[in-house]
């Protein structure tokens, strides 16, 4: 059945919200504060700011802009600059979907944390600090010893991942009005967590001495090409582009509605939050660091190490409303993981499914989420954190999600014509972009990407397997960059059952 | 906190703020939103 009219969003500030909340993600806590703090404090925000205006601002307008242009999903998009591009809009699909399947999984560890939160099951006091990293590695995910031992599945996460599917069902099977009502509400109480978290944070001992370490500049770092990686890194990962979602998102904007505002103030937003969340987990390294008598450096400050072993130290060496403290930390988690979920699966996958298939949102909803759940399982195994989190991590969500990115911003830049996006871009929005933008997309974008997929990928994991794994599984990485790519291909050859909706 | 740590927050929230204020003084000057 063809799609007769397009998914709206009701509003500008659903919109804005919803495109907020598909950016704030759990990187924003345990990513941006971790590299600020190792890539010269205050002296990364210098190389961070100028990613965020070379690199990401004219990227997520393009992505915008084209999803506007067209009135289609990323598939729809490059269909319509010409039928041979289409699988160039299949491939961040496949990102999209993959990393939805893990993601989701983080998502059930949360909710975990937010029911163990209650009785703080992992202790309080030493003996808590202590048990905070066997709690998570051997009660919560049973850790097997290594990724060729998957084990079994661990229940309470697949009851979680069940949950966390069927949130998202509910929140996405209505489309784009929903999820814009929906986003205000899980953007803004997070925010409202993180503050009350920043309060916790700073009337701990210790704190200033964390905030110390987070921001003191160290300019000497400005000449470590790792800085400069580090920033443009995050900026790529941090406003969700590349992941197919962003075009769509764009599509379901008005045709006379403005776009580069929005990107503005939605990169703007995104950043800020970042930022803010840094104080709140160094506040709280800070009271770590002085309670346990321990230096910055044995501190986990990063990823899932923060999350789930130091925060949970934290909370346990609390003086007082530990269990509060968790339940507040691991919810703002999962609501941080939810807004990004469905835009992953909504935006990313069921939209372009909808587009290209002319199936209903009920039944594209059903069907993603099914399947999403069923291979989300795989990590809800002993093994699952080796696969989904790092393995399959790294094949998607940084060379996919970058290497579709760079190659997005080259076809729209030269094929389809820059120019051509900018006047389209300025005919109706609030805020006019000068022919600088067209470098940007041209060549600025795209080197700023292969830079990152170069020195932060290729080189170093061609040198040694990643992440000390035997090269079997190492080596998947590249398979799954492979599948999708003849996958996406695959989907081009299929027929488009849905008119093309574009100008 | 440090001088510098001093610093970096100042300038870091005044780009925030400062950014935002001036895309939200801008709202409404070009597109519409009802079709």
């Amino acid at each position: 059945m063809a799609q007769l009219t397009r998914d709206r969003w009701t509003g500008r500030v659903p919109f804005i919200f919803a495109a907020i909340g598909s950016a704030i993600g759990l990187g924003n806590v345990w990513r941006f504060p971790y590299l600020t703090y190792e890539y010269g404090g205050g002296a990364f925000l210098i190389p961070w700011i100028i990613g965020l205006i070379i690199l990401g601002i004219p990227w997520m307008m393009m992505e915008f802009g084209m999803g506007r242009f067209f009135q289609r999903s990323a598939p729809g998009v490059f269909e319509g600059i010409g039928k041979k591009w289409e699988w160039l809009g299949w491939w961040p699909v496949f990102v999209a979907f993959l990393i939805v399947t893990y993601y989701t999984v983080v998502i059930a560890w949360a909710l975990h944390y937010v029911v163990s939160s209650f009785s703080v099951a992992w202790g309080i006091g030493e003996a808590g600090a202590k048990g905070a990293a066997p709690f998570f590695f051997e009660k919560v995910l049973n850790l097997s010893s290594g990724p060729e031992v998957l084990g079994g599945l661990q229940w309470p996460l697949v009851a979680g991942l069940a949950f966390a599917w069927i949130v998202l069902f509910f929140i996405m099977f209505r489309g784009a009005r929903a999820i814009g009502r929906v986003s205000i509400w899980l953007v803004c109480i997070p925010w409202l967590l993180l503050i009350i978290l920043l309060i916790r944070g700073l009337t701990l001992p210790g704190a200033i001495d964390g905030l110390n370490y987070y921001l003191t500049p160290d300019l000497n770092a400005l000449r470590n090409i790792d800085v400069w990686f580090g920033a443009f890194s995050q900026i790529a990962f941090t406003l969700s582009l590349g992941m197919a979602g962003m075009f769509a998102y764009g599509s379901f904007v008005a045709k006379k509605a403005d776009v580069t505002n929005n990107a503005l103030i939605t990169s703007f937003s995104n950043c800020a939050t970042s930022f803010f969340a840094g104080f709140a987990v160094f506040s709280t390294v800070g009271f770590i660091m002085q309670a346990l008598n321990i230096p910055v450096g044995e501190v986990s400050v990063a990823s899932v190490g923060l999350a789930f072993v130091s925060y949970p130290v934290a909370i346990s060496m609390m003086p007082g409303a530990n269990a509060v403290v968790g339940v507040i930390f691991f919810l703002c988690l999962f609501l941080l993981g939810t807004t990004s979920a469905y835009f992953l699966a909504y935006g990313g996958v069921i939209s372009p499914i909808m587009d290209k298939f002319g199936l209903s949102r009920v039944k594209a909803t059903s069907i993603v989420c099914v399947i999403a759940f069923l291979i989300g399982l795989i990590f809800t195994t002993r093994g699952g954190l080796y696969w989904g989190p790092d393995i399959l991590d790294r094949a998607v969500s940084f060379y996919g999600l970058l290497i579709t990115g760079a190659l997005s911003c080259i076809v729209v830049g030269w094929v389809f014509g820059a120019k051509k996006v900018r006047e389209h871009l300025n005919e109706t929005s609030d805020i006019k972009i000068g022919a600088w933008w067209d470098w940007m997309i041209k060549i600025v974008v795209p080197a700023g990407l292969l830079f990152v997929v170069i020195y932060g990928g290729f080189m170093k994991d061609i040198a040694e397997p990643y992440g000390g794994y035997p090269l079997w599984a190492a080596s998947m990485i590249w398979v799954i960059l492979v599948v999708t790519l003849i996958l996406s291909f695959v989907l081009q050859a299929v027929k488009t059952r849905t008119p093309q909706g574009g100008e | 906190m440090t001088t510098g740590a001093i610093i970096a927050t100042v300038i870091m929230w005044a780009i925030f703020i400062g950014g935002l204020s001036f895309c939200l003084s801008r709202l409404g000057r070009g597109g519409e939103w009802k079709e």
